[in-house]
């Protein structure tokens, strides 16, 4: 119950604040513009980075929006305000990351074709291209969470977030990048989204627990 | 109310792997006002926020009767710190919503905006917090405490950004809490007022 | 046992720590040293060339313990985290601290060796091979750790128990990553060039006595270089206490 009224209160501040949905996606745009500019605009060339680029672009407009999903609640008080209710402090971390996920994982995906399309992406590699990261972004807010837990009382937490998540979203993009790769070359990603999906499932299990447990140092 | 009694007992807190002040000792019944006083950075903050169950002590700590479990601690209590817990975004009326039904309490618009009357804040329900001026900000969260309406208060210098009438409203409203039977632990480094009404008075000292 | 028992308190309690470790420091120093030059001496000059890489691969007498080294500290750091974490013991964050740093440095010269290797075995300072990739995300690990810590430098227990935690996170994902690259590289690259022929290459015993040996400097060297900053890292947080004053009366 509690987890949807947090839920329900993250997803309201977020459309309150539209710039935090549309930014991510301005960013890739922004930054897929200058791959054609420093590359060439040759459709071969694109085409052949295509899968790693929109999943890189995707992993970093995320990246970029991870530092505040504790840190304004720390800094408003309203982190003391939920903790204190007597809800379980993992629960409310997967609150907090799937309404994270609602904000800039869902709009990546939905925004994703867009990209590709820029990029030459071959039209067989779509449908993998959505699956894996509509399994891999639920990934990028759980982590999330964790990174964002461990540096909410710093000032300038950002880039120390990026070395913090780094080494733990690295195996996600070998597997989801992968995933696309391998069907534009013509071979089965079942391999690779199992793996995804098996990425999933840990996170799922146990970023709550090290989130949780981050924010109770951080507020002792 | 249920008669429910907080011991802190030789209780303190750390930073740094220092203590921050001299073992704290307080029995707060219902129908009594403790006030926290001592200079800046003396861990007045540190000790309230643990109390509300936010921190931890180093040494001894808090125990509460009859039922000495932190989910029965944290239905008795309510914490309002410096950062006052509001969204900004969101406005008074969804503030004050968020705040009860996380706590639990189901409640309607009508006793809703009825509780931001009660803190003056009267045809503000749709202002953003964010709108309000800190004074106003203050009344928002404090319209939480006689929604929830816990036993225990806990509040970190309420009287700070209150203008005189504010604090005139503030110190009735502990004053009926109190007398009603609620508890409140308070700091407030130089307000005389309070000082004098106290039933306890703890003044944090260098370990 | 119940030494061992009384041991083990001892060495949890920071003081006795310190007293205790202060005695190991010279011959830890002294062995390290002395293994070093003899295990340099022997692998740069005695140890026979490699009937295919001639004289280059000597750099392996360096990198392999470097190597073997990277892991083993970040290992060291995990289980440190652990009981930093779950104890709150303050020797282990000491131990975890003062690790952090020694294994970042293993694992940079592990990655230098193995790039001024890899320029006449492969023709290139860099390849993307599974080792190379993983001991590069193993130095983003270390740099994580000391990155936390050093970001909460006003509150050194903070700091220390946020680095447990994130060398526990750390510890957990290794074994991922290291999967999921090994992974990556065989599904990319085709099998890529081992450089050792999977360690198995070296039979001889004049090649693999200054390995060893080297190896043994290593650790020795980092027992020595480890314990040395935890005193001073005990010393730095525990700064009020009473016994630090006193050692630096009876000193």
């Amino acid at each position: 119950m509690r987890f949807w009224i947090l839920l329900q209160r993250d997803v309201l501040v977020a459309w309150r604040k539209k710039s935090n949905i549309y930014q991510p996606l301005v960013f890739q745009l922004l930054i897929v513009t200058m791959f054609p500019l420093g590359l060439g605009a040759g459709a071969q060339t694109l085409q052949k980075i295509a899968p790693a680029v929109v999943w890189i672009l995707a992993l970093i407009s995320t990246l970029i929006t991870l530092e505040n999903i504790f840190k304004d609640d720390y800094e408003d008080g309203s982190l003391a305000l939920y903790t204190l209710s007597g809800m379980s402090l993992p629960v409310a971390v997967i609150a907090k990351a799937a309404a994270h996920w609602l904000t800039t994982g869902l709009p990546v995906i939905i925004f994703a074709p867009v990209i590709a399309v820029l990029l030459h992406l071959p039209a067989s590699a779509y449908g993998i291209l959505m699956l894996s990261l509509l399994i891999a972004t639920p990934i990028f807010s759980l982590l999330g969470t964790v990174g964002s837990a461990l540096i909410m009382n710093l000032k300038n937490g950002g880039m120390l977030l990026s070395v913090l998540i780094m080494p733990l979203l690295a195996p996600v993009l070998i597997f989801g990048a992968g995933a696309v790769l391998e069907t534009t070359l013509g071979n089965t990603p079942v391999g690779h989204i199992t793996l995804l999906a098996g990425c999933f499932v840990l996170s799922l299990t146990l970023a709550p627990l090290a989130a949780a447990a981050a924010i109770k140092v951080n507020l002792e | 109310m249920q008669s429910t009694i907080l011991h802190i007992s030789h209780a303190q807190c750390q930073k740094g792997g220092e203590p921050l002040f001299a073992p704290v000792d307080l029995v707060l019944q219902p129908g009594e006002m403790a006030v926290v006083a001592g200079n800046n950075g003396s861990g007045k903050t540190t000790l309230l926020e643990a109390v509300a169950g936010l921190g931890s002590f180093c040494q001894g700590g808090i125990h509460f009767a009859p039922d000495n479990n932190r989910d029965s601690w944290l239905q008795h209590s309510h914490y309002i710190g410096h950062s006052l817990g509001n969204k900004a975004s969101l406005t008074c009326l969804e503030n004050l919503h968020f705040a009860a039904t996380i706590n639990g309490i189901r409640t309607n618009e009508q006793q809703l905006s009825d509780g931001l009357a009660q803190v003056g804040l009267h045809g503000y329900e749709y202002h953003y917090a964010n709108d309000l001026s800190a004074g106003q900000k203050k009344r928002l969260s404090l319209s939480r405490l006689l929604l929830l309406n816990k036993t225990f208060w806990l509040l970190d210098e309420p009287f700070v950004n209150l203008d005189q009438t504010g604090c005139d409203w503030l110190f009735d409203c502990i004053s009926k809490h109190i007398s009603q039977g609620g508890a409140a632990l308070l700091t407030a480094h130089d307000n005389k007022r309070i000082h004098q009404q106290a039933d306890h008075f703890i003044q944090l000292q260098r370990p | 046992m119940n030494k061992i028992v009384k041991f083990y308190h001892e060495m949890g309690s920071p003081p006795s720590f310190y007293r205790i470790t202060g005695h190991w420091l010279k011959p830890l120093l002294i062995l390290a040293l002395l293994l070093t030059v003899y295990g340099l001496i022997d692998g740069l000059f005695f140890a026979p060339p490699d009937y295919q890489q001639g004289d280059s691969y000597r750099i392996m007498f360096v990198h392999v313990p470097a190597a073997w080294m990277s892991m083993f500290i970040y290992f060291i750091i995990g289980v440190s985290g652990i009981i930093a974490f779950v104890w709150r013991m303050k020797v282990a964050e000491a131990v975890m601290m003062a690790s952090a740093p020694i294994g970042a440095l293993f694992t940079a010269l592990t990655l230098l060796t193995g790039m001024l290797w890899g320029k006449p075995m492969w023709g290139t300072y860099w390849d993307w091979d599974a080792r190379m990739t993983s001991e590069l995300i193993l130095l983003f690990l270390y740099i994580g750790v000391m990155g936390i810590y050093s970001a909460y430098d006003d509150d050194p227990r903070k700091a220390a128990r946020l680095a447990a935690l994130v060398a526990i996170i750390g510890l957990i994902n290794l074994p991922i990553i290291r999967y999921s690259v090994e992974w990556w590289t065989s599904i990319h690259q085709g099998a890529s060039i081992s450089i050792m022929g999977g360690n198995s290459g070296i039979k001889e015993w004049s090649m693999l006595r200054p390995l060893l040996v080297m190896a043994l400097a290593t650790k020795f060297y980092y027992l020595y270089s480890m314990l040395h900053r935890a005193r001073s890292y005990l010393l730095r947080t525990e700064q009020n206490k009473s016994w630090v004053s006193k050692q630096f009366i009876e000193n």
